[in-house]
């Protein structure tokens, strides 16, 4: 990441975005700075597959060279809209992965590796610990039906079948325990997106 | 279209009946609402099934409110994705190596992701025309005072979800760009400019007063000793756009009857800078 100007550290995500869509390569470099480690680490923990899991970094990003405008600043922050795509298409592999059954549920984790500035870091194991906080403040139904839908990319029909519970029971906790994921982290001081 | 932002191709292909029109499946009745209402959490967690997330996209085309509540989901989600790892180290060469491949020479046009749908950047290029030299403006340019913002124009782009802003932003952190502020005899109002090195420039000109309605702010260039019209701005200009191909040595607002003129524009009042 030494070809990254030193102008584009200080430049807003939104900003970034304009320069890649100027092909600005070292605008994209930026991005992938900020934003890469978040966006690897999710497709590896759904897909539980380090190659794969690689594959998905490389298309979201090539893809935001390739189409920045269908990112809209003002719909989200580009953090989102990039783990929007992720989590869509990993979900996707392992939904049309037939062999998806047998994969191991354990959570993927992995050491930081060196360049990961320490700032960024710090920041990641503090929100870390308010998103563990507002987790432990859900139901257990609630926080079971978000992780077997967002973690562990089954359908809330899927994640039902898998609990035990009504379909319509883990749509509502789905949908209500990220509103109540969001107003304790707002109430910790966490700013969620861009508002 | 996905309303909240996804880029998904799978969101954009959903395909329906074409005799469905997005209300037909959404307010059929209150039942049918609360239970979108109930599936916006599971769809954006991309917990649905692809007829599901068919019905709470047209849903979403149709409510505003419930595209906004999409998308708030899926910031939180995004803070449970954060894991402090990074990326790993070979990937970024990958990927420089892909869109090396495939991305085309810089170019003088602005992106897409600019948004300029009024389509003002071809407007001006159309009305661009190559003028007699108006020594007005040659004459107040060069005894204008030459004011280099490089940084002063920064606090006015505070708006980095605009995405005019967000581009008038990269111009003036772009060490290559060129600023100047223009300034009218007898008056306290200005306009600041920045022209960056591929040409695309930017006024900043809400301080300007506001004109009647059937007058208008047109632009003008020095080039080469010639005078061009760069832009109609309007009665109440805010951050405006140009193009230029070619070196400008100064800039000049002038007031004009609107639509304004293609040439010989009014002298008087005009706001002059150099760079």
């Amino acid at each position: 990441m030494d070809d990254v100007r030193r102008e584009y550290t200080e430049a807003s995500d939104a900003a970034l975005v304009v320069s890649i869509g100027r092909y600005q390569q070292a605008a994209l470099a930026e991005a992938y700075r900020r934003h890469a480690g978040a966006v690897f680490g999710l497709a590896k923990r759904l897909l539980n597959d380090h190659s794969r899991a690689e594959e998905i970094v490389q298309e979201v990003f090539v893809k935001l060279w390739n189409e920045p405008n269908r990112y809209d600043p003002e719909r989200g922050t580009l953090r989102s809209f990039l783990l929007a795509h992720t989590h869509g298409r990993s979900v996707d592999l392992i939904r049309a992965d037939a062999a998806r059954r047998t994969r191991e549920e354990k959570e993927a984790r992995q050491q930081a590796d060196g360049g990961y500035d320490l700032a960024h870091e710090v920041w990641d194991m503090a929100l870390a610990g308010h998103v563990r906080e507002a987790m432990e403040t859900l139901q257990p139904g609630e926080r079971e039906a978000i992780e077997l839908a967002y973690f562990g990319g089954l359908t809330y029909k899927e994640a039902a079948a898998q609990l035990g519970e009504p379909e319509g029971t883990v749509k509502s906790r789905i949908r209500s325990g990220l509103k109540r994921l969001r107003a304790e982290l707002v109430e910790a001081g966490v700013t969620v997106g861009s508002e | 279209m996905n309303m909240a932002g996804n880029m998904d191709d799978h969101a954009d292909d959903g395909t329906r009946d074409e005799t469905d029109g997005p209300m037909d499946r959404t307010t059929d009745n209150s039942g049918d609402l609360y239970d979108l209402d109930e599936l916006l959490g599971a769809y954006a967690l991309d917990a649905v099934d692809d007829d599901e997330r068919r019905r709470v996209e047209d849903y979403l085309e149709v409510n505003p409110r419930a595209a906004d509540e999409v998308q708030t989901h899926r910031e939180v989600a995004t803070m449970l994705a954060f894991t402090g790892m990074d990326a790993p180290d070979d990937l970024w060469g990958r990927i420089s190596e892909e869109i090396g491949e495939q991305a085309p020479p810089p170019g003088p046009e602005l992106a897409k992701v600019m948004s300029l749908a009024d389509g003002r950047v071809e407007r001006d290029q159309r009305r661009r025309r190559i003028m007699s030299v108006a020594p007005w403006i040659v004459s107040a340019a060069a005894a204008a005072v030459i004011a280099f913002v490089a940084v002063g124009l920064a606090d006015q782009a505070d708006a980095p979800n605009d995405p005019i802003a967000a581009a008038l932003e990269v111009a003036q952190a772009d060490r290559d760009s060129i600023t100047t502020t223009l300034e009218a005899d007898g008056s306290d109002a200005s306009a600041e400019a920045v022209i960056d090195q591929d040409g695309h420039g930017f006024v900043v000109a809400r301080g300007l007063p506001a004109l009647p309605e059937d007058q208008t702010y047109q632009l003008w260039g020095v080039v080469d000793d010639q005078v061009i019209s760069l832009g109609i701005f309007g009665p109440n200009p805010e951050i405006e756009t140009f193009t230029v191909e070619s070196e400008v040595s100064a800039l000049a607002i002038t007031i004009e009857q609107s639509p304004g003129v293609v040439s010989d524009g009014n002298p008087d009042g005009a706001y002059v800078g150099a760079f």
